[in-house]
């Protein structure tokens, strides 16, 4: 928990000597328990309080980065326990497991099933974002070579785990891709060594929390500096207790000994690893490894994990502008609705199911959907109207017909009088479009005459 | 040297409340927790709850759905049997969609008898939900609540309705599942309107509307949790058990579309959508969960720990 005001009050010199710019210890404590002051502006604190409060000003959650480029992952490096508080920052990575027993056709073969787990959705791109490479074969140089198989052929991060001698192999066949290096919880302090000497980031692994916090005292003092943790927990009831622990731990009581990223391997026969991802995805995992390769199970997690990391002060947007769906042509349908990305890709994935082409007009309203827009003003009758005639729709189609959302039916009287387009009113629900398109007459959109 | 937990003292608790059972049946009890879901600290006496929906409409099911389901949802009596006896349904959700003039045109009094048809069939506890039209739902739950035999709840009131739903509820024993489109100062208002009229707290569970996966669901996680929040931190209007319905994780496009070969076998994945939708609302704090697919109330119910 962060320190009181009258808490920091307690570890300071209690001398009033204004060095600080304040005029009182107890003002200058307020400052720093409101976060508005460092430390170091106190230059007669103790070395105990500097150590004290310095710790307590520090960020949270350290951040550890595994890979390089563009493809790098982030993890940890977040400061809220509930999303609506802030946002949370650096998404759930996802890593699928490649075993190094696996022949040259199959290591090729899942490797390409790895690379296919990338789904567009809502315009974003979401993917597995590792490569776990296990050492099932006690073979160092057979798991150096499949780590650069991996390497190349999935082109993602590497997770790496085996024992040290492994490792220490596939560190020098793969070490500039920035690996993350995950050594049984027995040669924990050789990997970190490692580690250390390669300055690579490093899984501390032990099971219960008593135990993992020894491993992470022994891993920082071998020198390991980007460490994550994994507390290796029997079943996902377990581990997502695990995982709300430390990061609760880490955020609100600023526990350092145990506030770094958490990872949970789900492969290897952890039942139900399913269920343990898409409950570790809003609670907390920083990374977790699974074993499946199924799209049908992949594009659930990684969806989930695309809605639980969205900003909930910025909504998804698209570009606003005339989007053809199908072959629209001249006489199609206008259809109008606001740029927040759900209701974008609701509405047209309901005019694709009703296979009628199409032109959807995209109104700029703050990523807000029809009915927010429009109680906040930025879908008005004005704003419509000035898309119909300014937007360049009038030179795409010879009718003049637009069909409004029909939350916003009331604005259809005055558009019609700022435009002189003919207004008219569809459905409610976007879901109810592919009937009700399907129904208009296509005298609707017969080319306007005069 | 030990990792203590970070306890967290909450001056709220969730009400704890009951829905009946028949005779011989077994009630189901949610709520009464001072603690957020899956930490190991405080007390959580009872799991959460995982009903299936029973619907009466003629509009078409997904075909992974329907393979499950096995031809009864054209039933709503023997698929809600088969919800309690085979696939383990705490309690049944009968949405009497089928009273809607799009899906089916049921008249009222074949709605009130198809409840009165489901509720002598299973001993679990059951809800029962409107068809969604404002007019004829008016007309609908004064009657159900008339024709069940013995004490349900009705779902749902809001608004605008209120004083219909909590009404009946109150004349024949009934309890009220209150609705808000994901709004918690909503949710609270109707909870508060509910009071006003004498509705007793411990008869009331609150449905924040819940988005599926991919559509939304972001959104009532985190109103999930600010409403367990509000209610821990002692607001009282929000201290009531929460109910998703993981139904409309069977609209999106991706749960049920079998033209995306790149997307896996569509029978795996619809019910692995809703899973995950009930994963994440379990997560946020959800009490009830209903879902569709037999199979996961089976998954979702297999928590001995929340």
């Amino acid at each position: 928990m962060a320190l009181t005001a009258l808490e920091i009050y307690k570890l300071l010199p209690k001398t009033n000597c204004k060095e600080c710019g304040l005029p009182t210890c107890l003002a200058f404590a307020m400052q720093m328990a409101a976060g508005k002051a460092g430390i170091e502006k106190c230059p007669p604190a103790s070395s105990e309080a500097k150590e004290r409060l310095g710790a307590a000003s520090a960020p949270p959650l350290p951040r550890v980065t595994v890979g390089t480029g563009d493809g790098a992952v982030v993890l940890g490096d977040e400061v809220v326990l509930f999303r609506h508080e802030k946002t949370f920052h650096h998404p759930t990575a996802i890593a699928a497991s490649v075993s190094d027993t696996l022949g040259e056709e199959a290591l090729v073969e899942r490797l390409r099933r790895i690379t296919a787990l990338s789904f567009e959705r809502v315009g974003q791109t979401i993917s597995v974002d590792m490569a776990a490479v296990r050492c099932d074969s006690s073979d160092p140089a057979r798991f150096a070579r499949v780590a650069a198989a991996a390497l190349s052929g999935a082109g993602k991060p590497l997770l790496l785990q085996g024992p040290a001698s492994a490792l220490a192999a596939a560190v020098k066949e793969v070490g500039a891709s920035r690996p993350l290096l995950c050594p049984p919880p027995e040669e924990l302090e050789d990997g970190a060594k490692l580690a250390a000497s390669a300055g690579l980031p490093l899984v501390a692994r032990a099971r219960g929390l008593d135990a993992l916090e020894a491993a992470l005292a022994k891993a920082r003092a071998a020198g390991a500096k980007e460490i994550v943790a994994d507390p290796m927990p029997e079943d996902a009831g377990r581990a997502v207790a695990d995982s709300i622990c430390i990061r609760t731990l880490a955020i609100a009581h600023r526990a350092r000994e145990v506030a770094y990223p958490t990872a949970f391997d789900l492969g290897g026969g952890f039942p139900n690893p399913f269920a343990a991802a898409c409950l570790l995805v809003p609670k907390y995992a920083s990374l977790v490894v699974l074993d499946t390769a199924d799209p049908a199970e992949l594009l659930p997690i990684l969806t989930l994990r695309q809605n639980i990391f969205t900003d909930p002060q910025r909504p998804i947007q698209v570009e606003p502008g005339i989007y053809a769906i199908g072959k629209a042509t001249p006489s199609s349908p206008v259809l109008i609705t606001t740029n927040f990305s759900l209701t974008y890709f609701t509405v047209r994935s309901d005019i694709e199911a009703s296979r009628t082409p199409a032109h959807l007009l995209i109104a700029e309203c703050d990523g807000m959907s029809v009915l927010t827009a429009w109680a906040a003003g930025k879908f008005t009758a004005e704003s419509v109207a000035k898309i119909l005639l300014d937007g360049g729709i009038g030179g795409q189609v010879e009718h003049r017909t637009l069909i409004l959302p029909g939350m916003v039916a009331r604005l259809s009287g005055r558009i019609e009088e700022l435009s002189r387009w003919r207004v008219l009113v569809g459905p409610q629900e976007s879901s109810a479009l592919p009937s009700y398109l399907r129904r208009l007459p296509p005298a609707a959109f017969l080319p306007a005459n005069g | 040297m030990t990792v203590a937990f970070p306890k967290q003292a909450f001056p709220g608790r969730v009400l704890e409340v009951t829905l009946p059972a028949a005779e011989g049946g077994t009630p189901v009890i949610v709520g009464g927790q001072n603690a957020l879901p899956l930490a190991p600290e405080g007390e959580k006496h009872n799991p959460v709850a995982v009903g299936m929906e029973v619907g009466t409409g003629s509009g078409e099911i997904p075909p992974s759905l329907a393979h499950a389901l096995g031809g009864r949802e054209k039933d709503p009596v023997s698929l809600a049997r088969a919800c309690e006896d085979e696939w383990g349904a705490s309690f049944i959700f009968l949405s009497l969609s089928g009273c809607h003039p799009d899906n089916g045109s049921q008249t009222v009094a074949m709605g009130a008898k198809l409840a009165r048809d489901v509720l002598a069939a299973v001993r679990c506890p059951v809800i029962v939900g409107g068809c969604g039209d404002e007019e004829i739902d008016a007309k609908l739950f004064p009657a159900v609540a008339e024709a069940a035999p013995r004490p349900v709840f009705l779902s749902y009131a809001d608004e605008k309705n209120y004083r219909l739903v909590g009404g009946a509820a109150l004349a024949y024993g009934h309890g009220v599942v209150s609705w808000s489109p994901i709004d918690i100062n909503m949710a609270k208002q109707i909870n508060l309107l509910l009071s006003d009229i004498g509705v007793p707290p411990e008869r009331i569970l609150i449905d924040p509307l819940t988005g599926g996966l991919g559509y939304g669901l972001e959104y009532t996680y985190s109103i999930v949790e600010r409403i367990r929040l509000a209610g821990l931190s002692g607001d009282a209007m929000l201290a009531r058990p929460v109910l998703c319905h993981l139904g409309d994780a069977w609209k999106a496009r991706e749960a049920v579309d079998a033209s995306e070969p790149s997307w896996g076998d569509p029978d795996v994945r619809g019910p692995r959508w809703e899973e995950a939708t009930g994963w994440a609302c379990l997560a946020a704090g959800a009490d009830l969960l209903v879902c569709r697919h037999p199979g996961n109330a089976a998954l979702l119910r297999g928590t001995s720990w929340r």
